[in-house]
């Protein structure tokens, strides 16, 4: 193989056609900004929502007299409840805690004794079964109701569903916005790829009368086209990344109870095997490539 | 070098383009090939490139029986056939120099032997001045030599040219012609298609005549037209 000739052959004929190497390069950067911008999204609403659906607990406050064995004893019979991920028990004096964090300590100070009642923090599987198992708290002897109420159990009911039924269908919609956009983006690159063979349809019939073997006339398309969809989905990439970065160091800045999800960068480790910004750049290279080879194709029977 | 036997190509419309052509050329001959527009000579051409397939008979290209040969081989046939044709066919973002050296990076001849080889056939055609030059900054003889030097770079048992003085003027194909001819000294096989009746008049060699895709006349040191021609200028 005569990689330094196939190389000067593919660099020379993107030197020569630039004009549409930049329209190859604009469509696949398009392309990769819609694909990589859908992706981003679709991560960030994903971690929402595991994060909101993490907060669908139950609490339980209990009453004062209670003995450390019942609440032990509680504990475990939760826990062994199928639908059940965790108890956390919350001490009175934790429960203190965290009402001066939110309050100040100097409301707090001045109390004869702690008034808060201790709980337990029950987190269920799946969103949709807390009613189910909030009900089974309501008349447990141990649970500090007010009389004539069931106000010992509390939780977020309905609206946090709500928003999970939503963003549940906002993130398939991403989905399906991922799958047409990739497709579309395919389409995209062999056109272009195909309307500059077109162009160069002559050239192809002059090398194979020279005697050109099919892989030797299609080594610099390949090439070409590798070149053309690398950089594209490299300026792409590069462009979510750093729009990512940006909205959400704006996000951190502005409203702190929100947090957005950047991906790393593949020398920051985590994420996909190669980071999602590379694996969209070594994909555009690869779909380039095929594009080239396919355009080619019906120029190369015999 | 090239066996035709009892071929025939029809095309898909029904159009003839060969019919029941047997003719023998043997190596290093220099053979004119005639007959007006939609004769067949075209036609023959394409099938010795195997661009075509015949409909009937056998064709044998330097020992190669083309009937057997795959289309992965192909290629190979065609490194062994030098073709010229009337309208150039140089690559158009090639200097002169890496068109003809195209022909040779193809049956990946190395790079020293190409950097000596092509200034030399370059010479050869008298372009040694116009090495760096594109397709279209130069004359159309000049471009016609420049497709003559990449279809002999290779030295090929075969050399085809297809109406080569058809776009050019007289002089100046005079000169391709000459060119022709020594290439023909070298033991190289040349057939040369062509309308030029003064060329082949003057030149005296081996004439194929086609009509309507039959073989109507084969004479040795033949001119353009029929020794019984109505106009019996020659009888």
């Amino acid at each position: 193989m005569r990689v330094g000739f196939f190389l000067s052959e593919a660099l020379g004929s993107l030197r020569r056609n630039w004009v549409m190497t930049m329209a190859a390069v604009i469509t696949v950067f398009i392309s990769t900004v819609i694909l990589g911008g859908v992706l981003v999204l679709g991560e960030n609403l994903n971690r929402g929502a595991t994060s909101l659906e993490n907060r669908v607990m139950i609490e339980v406050f209990i009453k004062d007299e209670t003995t450390p064995q019942q609440q032990q004893e509680f504990q475990q019979r939760v826990l062994a409840m199928p639908e059940v991920k965790e108890v956390k028990f919350v001490s009175k004096d934790e429960a203190l805690r965290r009402f001066q964090e939110t309050v100040g300590s100097y409301v707090t100070k001045n109390l004869p004794t702690n008034p808060l009642p201790a709980s337990f923090e029950v987190f269920v599987n799946d969103a949709d079964q807390v009613d189910t198992v909030a009900a089974r708290f309501y008349d447990d002897p141990i649970v500090d109701n007010t009389p004539g109420t069931q106000d010992g159990v509390q939780y977020a009911a309905k609206t946090v569903r709500r928003m999970l039924d939503t963003i549940d269908l906002v993130r398939w919609g991403m989905w399906a916005a991922t799958i047409v956009f990739a497709v579309a983006a395919v389409l995209l690159i062999s056109t272009t790829v195909r309307l500059s063979i077109f162009a160069r349809r002559r050239e192809v019939e002059i090398m194979r009368l020279v005697g050109a073997t099919n892989w030797f006339i299609r080594w610099p398309f390949v090439i070409e086209g590798f070149i053309t969809g690398l950089i594209g989905a490299i300026l792409g990439a590069l462009s979510v990344y750093v729009v990512n970065w940006a909205v959400a160091d704006w996000l951190r800045n502005s409203v702190d109870y929100l947090e957005a999800y950047v991906y790393p960068l593949w020398w920051q480790g985590e994420g996909w095997p190669l980071g999602l910004l590379p694996t969209l750049a070594v994909l555009g290279g690869v779909l380039g490539a095929v594009g080239g080879m396919v355009a080619l194709r019906r120029y190369l029977r015999t | 070098m090239i066996v035709f036997e009892n071929v025939s190509k029809t095309y898909d419309l029904g159009v003839v383009g060969l019919q029941d052509f047997t003719c023998h050329v043997g190596k290093g001959e220099f053979v004119f090939l005639v007959g007006p527009s939609g004769s067949g000579k075209s036609t023959l051409i394409k099938l010795i490139l195997k661009e075509l397939e015949p409909t009937e008979g056998r064709i044998l290209v330097a020992g190669r029986n083309l009937g057997t040969l795959t289309q992965r081989k192909v290629p190979l046939l065609r490194r062994n056939i030098g073709c010229v044709f009337q309208d150039f066919k140089l690559l158009p973002n090639k200097t002169v120099y890496e068109n003809v050296a195209y022909a040779l990076e193809v049956v990946g001849e190395p790079r020293r032997m190409i950097r000596r080889k092509v200034p030399e056939i370059l010479s050869l055609v008298g372009l040694s001045e116009k090495t760096n030059s594109l397709p279209h900054e130069i004359s159309g003889g000049e471009q016609q030599r420049v497709s003559v030097a990449r279809a002999f770079v290779n030295h090929p048992p075969l050399l085809l040219a297809d109406e080569p003085t058809g776009n050019i003027d007289p002089e100046t194909a005079v000169g391709i012609m000459q060119l022709l001819v020594r290439i023909n000294r070298t033991g190289t096989t040349v057939v040369v298609a062509t309308h030029d009746r003064e060329m082949v008049n003057r030149m005296r060699r081996r004439v194929l005549q086609l009509d309507a895709g039959r073989l109507v006349r084969d004479e040795r040191r033949g001119s353009y037209d029929q020794p019984t021609d109505e106009l019996g200028e020659e009888a």
